[in-house]
C-alpha cells in the first residue's frame, strides 16, 4: 500500500460515527481539564484508562489522544487569561499572552493561539504520517552527550524569558536547577535536600511550583494592587486579531511549528524545550525585542505552535518504536497494552489501521478543537469582565484541587502555599519566575545525562565535542553566549529594557 | 461517566452475587485498595484489572486509590495507619519493599504488614539489540572478561532488580561491568536502541508484552523458566548464579482479624482463576504466580536474606 | 553599571532582596546537602552538582547585591500583610480540612476565608459563590474527573 492508500485507510477508520464521537468527547474533555488549572491530562487519562476496557481499541486510543492535545489547547487559555500555566509548555504563553490580556487583547491572543495550534497540529500530524520512522531514528541518535549539549543550549536560551537583568535570570535558573535536584538520587539511592520528608523523595512536582509561583502569588499581588484591577476590566476591547496581528503571527507560527515538530520527537524534555526555544527564536530575530514581555503577538504565536506541534510529534517514538517519550505517552502505552496491542514497528506492518486511524483522528480532533475554541473565545473574554472578587476564589479552589490531585495528598497543597509565599517575595524583588521553572524542568535531565555521559566515557570530557550533533549544539551555545556578551547585542538588550530600568 | 458504567456494573454484580453473601465484613462499605504507584503503571493497571473480579468473589465494592511515592513507602505507611477493620488493603512490590528496609529506617512498622497474596512473579533478564554480537549471557561474560569495564549496563537505579542482577552476574562470573542509571525502563530502552549502552535489564513480562522485534533476550534470572517465556534459557542453565525477580502482591495490616485476611486471600485466588481475568492477564503478559499469604510469608524472608547479601556487596563496592 | 551616590541614598532594595534570597537558598542548599558524597568527575556522587549550583547561586546573589548596593535607591512596593496571610491560611486550612473532613467542608472553608482577603467582597455574594462553586467542584472534580478525595466527612 502506498502513502495515499494508507492515509485513506486512516481517514475511513477515523470517520466512523463511533470514532468521531469519541474524538469529540476526548477533545472536549481535554479542553475542560486544560482550562481547569492544575488538573493535568496525565491524571485524567489515568482515571479514564480502565473504561477503555469497554471500548473498541481504536476508539479508546482516539479518545485518550484527544484528551492530551485538547488539554494543550485548553492550557493556553488559563495561561493567557489569568497568568496560570498548568504545565511547563504554557509557561511561555503566559508571559506575553497575559500581558496582551491586560492590554485588552485577550480575544486576539486566544485566537492567535488557537489558529497557530491548529496549523502546527496539522503540519505535525502529516509529519508523523510522512516522516515518522525517519524522525524517530534521528531521536535515537541523541545519547547522553547530545542531551547535555541540548540542555545547556536550552538553559542559556532561558535567560531571554525574563525582562529584567540577565544576572537575575541566571540566578533564577540556578535556583530552579537546585529545586530540581530535590529527591532520591537514582544512581546512588541517597536522599538529597529532602529534609527527611518522605513526601519529597520523588522530588517536587512541577504543578506544585507552577501553581505556587504563578497561581497563588498572582492572586496575592492582584489583591494588593486594588487599583490596577479596575483598569483591566474597563479596557476590554477587541475580540479578533487585527490584520496586523495576523501579519506578525504568521511567520512566527511557521517557525514555531518547525521547532516544535523537531524537538517534540526527542524523548524526555523535547516537547517542553520546544515552546521555550520558539520564544527565544522569536525574540532573537524580532526587530523590536523590546515588545517581548509586554504583549508581543509573536511571543504567543510561536510558542503555542511549537507546543502543539511538539505534543503531536511526541507520539512518533511511541507509535514507531514503542517507546514513550514522557509520562503522558507512557499512559498511552498502557492503553495500547490493555487492548493487547504493542505499539512499534510490528504494529505498523500488521495493524496499519490502528496507526493510521489514530494519526487521521488527530487531525480531525485538531479541526474540532479549533471549531470548538474559536466561538468559546467570546465566552472566555466575558469571563474577564467578572469582577475579580468573584473570580479569584474560583481560581483558588481549582488550584487547590489540582495540586491535591497530583498525588492525592495534602502535603503538596501546603508546599504550593509555601511556593506562593516565595513567589510573592520574588515579585517584591522584581525577579521573574519563568527561568526558574525552565531550570527546574531541565535540571534533572541535565544532571542525569552529564553523569551518564561521564560514566560511559570513564570521565573523559572529549565525548562532548567529538560527537557531531553534540558539537553543533555546543557551537550554537557558545555563539549565543558571545552574542550576549558582545557590546552591540548588549546595547540592544539595554534599549529593550529601557523602560524597565528607567 | 466512568462512575456511571462502574456503578451499573457494580449494581449488577451485587444483585447477582447477593446469593453468595458472606459475613458482615466486605459488604459494609467499599474496600479501599491502595496502589503504591502512579496511575497507568504496570502495578496500577494490573490491580485495576483484577479488582472487578475480586469484587465479584466477595460481593463487595472496591475503590482503587493511588498513593504513589518513595517506591511504596507512602502507601505502606498509609495502610498501617488505617483502621484495622479489613477495609484497607495495599499493593506490595518486591524487591522495593525489602530493599527500602535495608538502607534506612522506614516510616512504617514492617511487623504491622501482613501479606495477603502474591499475584505475579516476574523474573529479570538482560536484553541487547537484535543485531548484537551477543547471543547469550555466556557471550556477554566472555566479552566482559576480555574488556573489563567496557560493557555498559542500563539500570533504573541502585537496588533495583536490574542492578541487583548485574551485581550477581559480576560476582558469579568474576567480571567487571559498568552500571549506567536511567530514570525508568523506557529511557533505558531508548538508550539501548540508540546504541548508547550495550545491554539493559528488563523484566521478562515487560519484554514479552512489548514490541521486541528490535531486541534479543540473553537469559532470564529465574529458578525455572517463567510461564510467559518458556523458550528463554535461565541464567542458571547457562552456568551463572543469578536469581532476581520482582513480585507484585497484596497486603493488609496485621491488626486486621486473620479470618478476614484469609477470606480476602481466597477471593483473590478465585478471581485469578477466573478465565476472563486470565485472558486479560495474558494480554498484559502478566507472569501470574499465586502464593497464599502463608506460602508467601515463608518465602519472603528467604528472599530478603538473599537480597541482603547482594546489597552488602553493592555497598562495599561504592 | 554603578551609579553615583545621591543625596537620597543608595541601594536598590529589590536587588538587595534578590541577593538575600539567592544567597539564602544557596546556603540552605549547601547546609542540607552537607553530608552528600561529592564523588569525582567520572563517577559523580549525589552531591557533586548540587554543591556547584549552590556556590554559583551564592556568587550570583552576592554580585546582584553588590551592584544593587551602589545603584540609586529604589523602594520595594509596600507589602500588605492582609492578603498574603489570608490567602495562605485559607489554602493551608483547605489542605488539612480536606484530609479529615472531605471536600465540601474544605471548599467551604477555602472560599469563605479566602473571600475575606478582598475588601470588596459582599456577604450575600460570597455565600452564593461558595455554595455554587462547592457544588460545581464536587460534581466536576470528584464525581466527573475522579479526583480521589472524599466528598463528605463520613
Amino acid at each position: 500500500m502506498n502513502f495515499i492508500d494508507l492515509l485513506m485507510l486512516g481517514f475511513s477508520e477515523a470517520l466512523t460515527p463511533t470514532n468521531l464521537g469519541f474524538c469529540l468527547l476526548g477533545a472536549l474533555l481535554g479542553t475542560l481539564i486544560g482550562v481547569l488549572p492544575g488538573i493535568g491530562p496525565t491524571a485524567t487519562i489515568a482515571v479514564l484508562l480502565p473504561i477503555t476496557f469497554y471500548l473498541p481499541p481504536l476508539a479508546g486510543l482516539i479518545m485518550l489522544a484527544g484528551i492530551y492535545y485538547g488539554a494543550q489547547y485548553g492550557g493556553s487559555t488559563t495561561a493567557i487569561l489569568v497568568n496560570l500555566p498548568g504545565e511547563a509548555s504554557s509557561v511561555v504563553t503566559a508571559i506575553d499572552g497575559y500581558k496582551m490580556a491586560q492590554k485588552g487583547q485577550a480575544g486576539s491572543a486566544l485566537a492567535v493561539a488557537a489558529l497557530g495550534s491548529f496549523f502546527a497540529g496539522t503540519v505535525a500530524t502529516f509529519g508523523i504520517a510522512i516522516a515518522g520512522p525517519t524522525l524517530s531514528s534521528f531521536a535515537l541518535s541523541f545519547g547522553p552527550t547530545e542531551y547535555v549539549s541540548l540542555m545547556l543550549f536550552g538553559l542559556l536560551a532561558a535567560t531571554v524569558l525574563a525582562r529584567g537583568p540577565v544576572l537575575k535570570a541566571i540566578g533564577m535558573i540556578l535556583l530552579g536547577l537546585l529545586l530540581g535536584m530535590v529527591g532520591i538520587d537514582a544512581s546512588s539511592g541517597e536522599e538529597r535536600l529532602t529534609f527527611s520528608a518522605v513526601e519529597l523523595f520523588d522530588g517536587i512536582d512541577f504543578v506544585v511550583i507552577a501553581i505556587g509561583l504563578f497561581g497563588f502569588a498572582e492572586i496575592i499581588e492582584n489583591l494588593e494592587n486594588h487599583e490596577a484591577r479596575a483598569v483591566l476590566v474597563s479596557k476590554l476591547s477587541r475580540l479578533w486579531p487585527t490584520r496586523e496581528d495576523f501579519r506578525r503571527a504568521w511567520p512566527a507560527v511557521l517557525r514555531g511549528t518547525g521547532v516544535g515538530t523537531f524537538l517534540g520527537v526527542l524523548p524526555g524534555g523535547g516537547a517542553t524545550l520546544a515552546s521555550f526555544c520558539a520564544y527565544s527564536v522569536e525574540k532573537k530575530i524580532s526587530r523590536n525585542p523590546s515588545e517581548f514581555g509586554e504583549g508581543a503577538v509573536e511571543g504567543v504565536a510561536g510558542p503555542e505552535a511549537a507546543n502543539n506541534a511538539g505534543a503531536q510529534s511526541s507520539f512518533i517514538p511511541l507509535l514507531t518504536l514503542g517507546i514513550p517519550s514522557n509520562n503522558m505517552m507512557a499512559m498511552m502505552l498502557s492503553a495500547f497494552i490493555i487492548h493487547g496491542i504493542t505499539p512499534g514497528p510490528t504494529v505498523l506492518a500488521t495493524q496499519p489501521e490502528i496507526f493510521w486511524g489514530l494519526v487521521a483522528s488527530m487531525w480531525i480532533g485538531n479541526l474540532m478543537l479549533v471549531v470548538i475554541n474559536l466561538p468559546l473565545i467570546g465566552v472566555w473574554v466575558k469571563l474577564l469582565t467578572v469582577p475579580y472578587r468573584l473570580l479569584y476564589p474560583a481560581i483558588l479552589l481549582f488550584c487547590c484541587v489540582g495540586v491535591y490531585s497530583i498525588n492525592n495528598r495534602i502535603f503538596d497543597v501546603v508546599l504550593a502555599a509555601g511556593f506562593g509565599l516565595l513567589g510573592y517575595a520574588f515579585r517584591k524583588a522584581k525577579c521573574e519566575a519563568g527561568p526558574l521553572l525552565l531550570g527546574f524542568v531541565l535540571g534533572p535531565l541535565l544532571e542525569t545525562n552529564i553523569r551518564r555521559a561521564m560514566t560511559i566515557s570513564h570521565g573523559d570530557p572529549s565525548v562532548f565535542y567529538e560527537r557531531p550533533i553534540s558539537l553543533v549544539l555546543l557551537i550554537a551555545t557558545v555563539g549565543m553566549l558571545v552574542l550576549m556578551v558582545l557590546p552591540s547585542f548588549r546595547r540592544t538588550r539595554e534599549v529593550a529594557f529601557q523602560d524597565e530600568e528607567g | 461517566m466512568k462512575h456511571l458504567i462502574r456503578n451499573t456494573a457494580l449494581a449488577t454484580t451485587l444483585l447477582l452475587g447477593a446469593g453468595a453473601a458472606h459475613a458482615e465484613w466486605p459488604t459494609d462499605r467499599p474496600i479501599e485498595f491502595i496502589v503504591a504507584f502512579a496511575p497507568g503503571g504496570g502495578t496500577d493497571v494490573m490491580n485495576r484489572t483484577l479488582a472487578p473480579y475480586v469484587e465479584k468473589e466477595l460481593g463487595a465494592n472496591i475503590t482503587v486509590l493511588n498513593r504513589p511515592g518513595a517506591s511504596g513507602e507512602i502507601a505502606y505507611t498509609a495502610m498501617t495507619e488505617a483502621r484495622p477493620d479489613g477495609y484497607t488493603a495495599s499493593s506490595l512490590n518486591t524487591p522495593g519493599y525489602l530493599t527500602m528496609q535495608m538502607d534506612r529506617k522506614v516510616r512504617f512498622d514492617p511487623k504491622k504488614i501482613c501479606l495477603v497474596a502474591r499475584i505475579v512473579e516476574d523474573p529479570g533478564s538482560f536484553i541487547v539489540q537484535a543485531n548484537s554480537e551477543f547471543n547469550s549471557l555466556k557471550d556477554l561474560v566472555a566479552y566482559a572478561k576480555a574488556n573489563p569495564g567496557a560493557v555498559t549496563v542500563g539500570t533504573t537505579g541502585l537496588g533495583t532488580d536490574e542492578h541487583l542482577a548485574m551485581l550477581q552476574l559480576e560476582k558469579s562470573a568474576g567480571i567487571d561491568l559498568t552500571a549506567v542509571t536511567f530514570n525508568g525502563a523506557n529511557e533505558a530502552r531508548t538508550a539501548l536502541l540508540g546504541g548508547h549502552v550495550m545491554t539493559i535489564g528488563i523484566n521478562v513480562g515487560e519484554f514479552v508484552g512489548s514490541d521486541h522485534s528490535a531486541f534479543k533476550n540473553l537469559g532470564q534470572f529465574a529458578e525455572v523458566r517463567a510461564v510467559i517465556a518458556p523458550d528463554l534459557a535461565t541464567a542458571k542453565e547457562q552456568g551463572f548464579e543469578v536469581l532476581v525477580s520482582s513480585e507484585r502482591g497484596i497486603a493488609m495490616g496485621c491488626d486486621v482479624p486473620e479470618d478476614i485476611r484469609v477470606k480476602f486471600s481466597d477471593a483473590i485466588r478465585k478471581a485469578l482463576d477466573n478465565p476472563e481475568f486470565q485472558a486479560k492477564a495474558k494480554q498484559q503478559s502478566l507472569a501470574l504466580s499465586y502464593l497464599s499469604s502463608e506460602d508467601w510469608g515463608k518465602e519472603l524472608p528467604v528472599r530478603a536474606e538473599r537480597l541482603g547479601a547482594i546489597w552488602k556487596l553493592a555497598k562495599e563496592q561504592q | 553599571m554603578s551609579a553615583p551616590r545621591k543625596a537620597g541614598g543608595a541601594g536598590d532594595r529589590p536587588d538587595l532582596l534578590t541577593a538575600v534570597l539567592f544567597v539564602g537558598f544557596g546556603a540552605l542548599g549547601l547546609w542540607a546537602g552537607r553530608d552528600l558524597t561529592l564523588g569525582t568527575a567520572s563517577a559523580m556522587g549525589p552531591g557533586y552538582l548540587p554543591t556547584i549550583v549552590c556556590w554559583l547561586l551564592i556568587i550570583v546573589g552576592v554580585t546582584v547585591g553588590g551592584i544593587g548596593a551602589f545603584r540609586d535607591r529604589q523602594e520595594i512596593a509596600t507589602p500588605k500583610l492582609w492578603p498574603v496571610a489570608i490567602i495562605l491560611a485559607s489554602v493551608v486550612g483547605f489542605a488539612f480540612i480536606a484530609e479529615y473532613f472531605g471536600f465540601v467542608a474544605a471548599a467551604v472553608w477555602l472560599l469563605l476565608v479566602g473571600s475575606i482577603a478582598d475588601r470588596d467582597s459582599k456577604l450575600r455574594e460570597v455565600i452564593l459563590l461558595t455554595a455554587g462553586l462547592t457544588a460545581f467542584g464536587a460534581l466536576v472534580f470528584i464525581v466527573g474527573l475522579g479526583v480521589q478525595m472524599p466528598i463528605w466527612p463520613f
